[in-house]
């Protein structure tokens, strides 16, 4: 059933609907779903929900420095003198830094692409913030680069960009480590982590 | 006979894209189906046995089991991940132009044994060529033969006459060599050296390492691509977007520096 072969719905109930299976992973049917649920909320948890996302839009600005996402630029991070700004993160997506920032290991700054390299999907350098990265790092104040994009292909294809595209000979850039997952196991690991795993092994 | 519900194939990932919450939708590329999409449910989760063996340009190993809609990806073990392909940019871009082909000409539901072979064996090639351009050549000119587009190298595509050595023009929507005295209005053509004229000859007579192995000077390899990759384009009615990226990479290197690693 799609949102289009409801002759019975009305057109407002259509549009919510039409509305909602924009969003990523909300097929058609959870898309009724979700609109049915709305309708039958009380008024004002409804509005409220409208206001978040009328408050949401209106609110969020990108950083100018790491283009996260943020209520002010510069965001608080960028603005917290306590963090070190001779490091930088660079990242695929805001929620990447959120990640970061649960395990409270690193106290640098943060850079967010807001995506990937990906050629077949139509996605190239020109798309990302990797212009906003590189004038950040002509800076001789930054000392390290760490590239936390993800461990997949497009991610590989970023780091192998960012690092093409490095005028300075005296920054030291690092990678995230890859290795095994905790709770995983090594029968079930692709060969490719589990070779770089070995390779990072340490002493115990 | 119903087909069995759960069946072994290999396979290349071409693509893979996110569903859900944590399942993956790969689409893969095998001998005995040609084009397929399955899921891999929870395949997203960093403890998933299935998380890294699902990358795209990657031949695997999978067990499926027929569903709905989709096949149902239950396990994957990876036959050969392609490293020497990944560890360079250009060449990363190259596999990808590879993949994109694939998932555009690659017939869905029909056993393709030759163009699953032929594209493991480009990729595989790609890293030792003497220019890894070639290779993408090769595939594109029997990509188009084993999808029934074979280009016309012998015969003149609108009189049928012999072609004799000289002054050959190609045709990129007419499929193939056009003689002196045929200009057809709706022809798109292009200019087409003896040298390039040979070089195609030997791509379809020839294996992939005897074309892999050749050196062919900047002009003649720019005339090559300047035959092939537009009449892949025109077969396949849009536009090819790893290519921009990969000419991207070519352009950017050029001025000052001269001959870079991997370009
Ligand atoms: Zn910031
Ligand atoms: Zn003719």
């Amino acid at each position: 059933m799609t949102p289009d072969n409801l002759p019975s719905a009305a057109p407002s109930i259509a549009r919510l609907v039409q509305e909602l299976n924009r969003l990523p992973g909300i097929g058609p049917k959870s898309a009724q779903r979700l609109a049915y649920h709305i309708i039958r909320l009380p008024a004002e948890e409804a509005y409220a929900l409208a206001e978040a996302v009328t408050a949401v839009k209106r609110n969020t600005v990108l950083c100018g420095q790491c283009q996260n996402l943020a209520e002010a630029t510069p965001c608080a991070i960028c603005a917290d003198q306590r963090r070190n700004r001779s490091i930088i993160c660079v990242v695929e997506e805001p929620m990447d830094v959120l990640a970061l920032e649960r395990t409270r290991s690193f106290r640098g700054l943060y850079h967010v692409l807001h995506g990937v390299i990906s050629p077949i999907n139509g996605i190239g350098p020109d798309q990302l913030k990797l212009r906003e990265l590189l004038s950040r790092l002509s800076v001789p104040e930054v000392t390290e680069l760490v590239v936390a994009t993800n461990p997949t292909l497009e991610g590989e294809a970023t780091a192998m960009y960012i690092r093409r595209h490095l005028s300075r000979d005296d920054l030291r850039v690092t990678r995230l480590a890859r290795g095994l997952p905790v709770g995983g196991s090594l029968e079930y690991t692709d060969e490719t982590t589990l070779s770089r795993a070995f390779q990072g092994r340490q002493d115990l | 006979m119903a087909p069995p519900r759960t069946y072994r194939c290999e396979g290349l990932t071409l693509r893979k894209a996110a569903i859900g919450e944590a399942d993956l939708v790969v689409t893969v590329f095998t001998a005995e189906q040609g084009k397929l999409r399955a899921v891999a449910k929870g395949a997203r989760r960093s403890t998933s046995k299935l998380v890294g063996h699902l990358e795209p340009l990657t031949l695997t190993r999978l067990s499926m089991a027929r569903g709905r809609e989709l096949e149902i990806i239950t396990q994957a073990q990876v036959v050969d991940s392609l490293p020497a392909l990944k560890e360079d940019l250009p060449l990363m871009a190259r596999g990808l132009y590879v993949a994109e082909l694939l998932d555009g000409f690659g017939p869905e539901a029909s056993p393709s044994p030759g163009l699953f072979r032929l594209a493991a064996a480009v990729l595989r090639a790609l890293p030792g060529a003497a220019d890894p351009e070639t290779p993408l050549r090769y595939f594109e000119f029997h990509l188009l033969r084993l999808t029934g587009m074979l280009p016309e190298l012998y015969q003149c595509v609108e009189c049928g006459s012999e072609i004799a050595p000289g002054a050959h023009r190609f045709s990129v929507n007419l499929g193939g060599v056009l003689c002196p005295a045929c200009s057809p209005a709706e022809a798109l053509m292009r200019p087409l050296s003896l040298r390039a004229m040979k070089v195609l000859r030997l791509m379809h007579r020839g294996s992939l390492s005897e074309t892999a192995a050749l050196t062919l000077n900047p002009s003649l390899a720019a005339e090559l691509k300047s035959i092939l990759a537009p009449t892949v384009r025109y077969w396949l009615g849009k536009e090819i977007r790893s290519n921009s990226f990969l000419e991207q990479l070519q352009n950017e290197r050029r001025p000052g520096t001269g001959a870079i690693r991997g370009q």
